[in-house]
């Protein structure tokens, strides 16, 4: 019984944000995504490089969002991504033949290897799973991926966000660097 | 109203809505349940007054220099001395400066033959009824005759804790400290553990 009863959840949800912080996170995170799609669209529209995955969406969330979140801190973004897509890479090039495989191992051992290292950020599993679902582009990138896309991209978000977040009086980004 | 339902370790009882208003104050987005940050609070609270029974010692608490009587004194020269210094009590030395005892109010009432605690109304209604008043018993008589003994003693290092645990187990009001050595270095009262939780407050 008690199994089922703590299903029914006895919390609530934290209050609104007020419409100040709504403007600026939309700002910033118009700005971060805005930075890398015009580098990965206009810059590398020729070329085989890539600037841009969708788990960035994820990320704009926490770090334009959510800015006060342990999960959106500095060493949670860069060290959450890239952990995450040397996992998620690895686990594609042992696993290809069976691709549930390889896209479970991914995101597990990610979610794990992130909280052992105090990097989790969510958005991380989502890069581990596009390393293994991902285009054969991507596939194609092999450990480069790790690289560019990710660690690159979450820097030049990263660098948005410092920007932009500490431009209104009563916010601040990050809480803590390492 | 606040102080009156604050014991030890249990912290103030914060609402929800207290928390919920709390989050509105803070600018930004908080990713954290109501609920789960009381469970914090309330963690950290007991933490907290425990750091802080346990970080200050009888060191310093206790006053110095101490106040104290010799054994060998007649009960209306020590009666003098508690009155002069308005104490309600002293330890008891001997020719070497050793403490061997503590002397109190209490003392002198039990020799007086009255129960433990009794009010100044009991004593002032025997006195009234009973022309021999008994403190008479009392005379010609030396500290060394009714003193408490052997006394019960603290080091410098106790917690106000320790401190404040011995008091109410051992119904005392005030507690020798005594260094390694031997030597009577401090006392400590009651009235210095209370001022001790109204600085505690304070702080906080």
């Amino acid at each position: 019984m008690k199994f089922f009863q703590k299903m029914r959840g006895n919390d609530q949800s934290p209050p609104v944000v007020g419409p100040v912080e709504i403007i600026w996170s939309w700002i910033g995170s118009f700005s971060g995504i805005a930075a890398v799609s015009i580098i990965h669209y206009k810059l590398f529209n020729q070329t085989d490089l890539m600037m841009i995955i969708g788990s960035f969406g994820a990320s704009a969330v926490l770090i334009y969002g959510a800015i006060r979140s342990p999960l959106a801190q500095p060493r949670n973004l860069v060290g959450g991504h890239i952990l995450s897509a040397i996992v998620g890479v690895t686990a594609f090039q042992l696993f290809s033949q069976q691709p549930w495989l390889a896209a479970s191992l991914a995101v597990s051992t990610s979610i794990a290897l992130m909280h052992l290292t105090k990097t989790l950020h969510p958005p991380g599993g989502a890069t581990a799973l596009i390393a293994v679902i991902g285009s054969d582009g991507i596939h194609n990138l092999g450990y480069f991926y790790v690289l560019m896309p990710v660690a690159l991209g979450a820097t030049v978000m990263l660098f948005v966000a410092l920007i932009i977040n500490n431009i209104p009086g009563k916010r601040r980004y990050p809480e803590f660097w390492l | 109203m606040v102080t009156t339902d604050r014991r030890q370790g249990t912290p103030p009882d914060i609402s929800e809505k207290d928390i919920i208003e709390a989050m509105k104050a803070v600018h930004g987005y908080i990713d954290i349940t109501p609920g789960d940050f009381r469970q914090i609070y309330q963690v950290a609270y007991t933490m907290a007054v425990k750091r802080l029974l346990t970080s200050i010692k009888a060191a310093d608490l206790m006053s110095t220099p101490v106040l104290k009587v010799k054994q060998s004194l007649s009960l209306a020269q020590a009666a003098d001395f508690l009155a002069e210094h308005h104490i309600s009590g002293a330890p008891v030395i001997d020719e070497k400066e050793q403490i061997v005892g503590v002397v109190s109010e209490k003392d002198f009432l039990r020799e007086m033959g009255f129960n433990v605690n009794p009010s100044f109304m009991q004593i002032a209604t025997h006195c009234l009824h009973d022309k021999s008043c008994m403190i008479c018993n009392l005379r010609g008589r030396t500290v060394a005759d009714i003193m408490t003994t052997p006394p019960i003693v603290g080091t410098p290092e106790l917690t106000v804790s320790a401190v404040s645990t011995i008091f109410t187990e051992q119904k005392l009001n005030r507690l020798p400290i005594l260094n390694s050595q031997g030597t009577l270095v401090g006392i400590v009262t009651r009235t210095d553990l209370a001022h001790a939780c109204h600085a505690l407050e304070e702080e906080s």
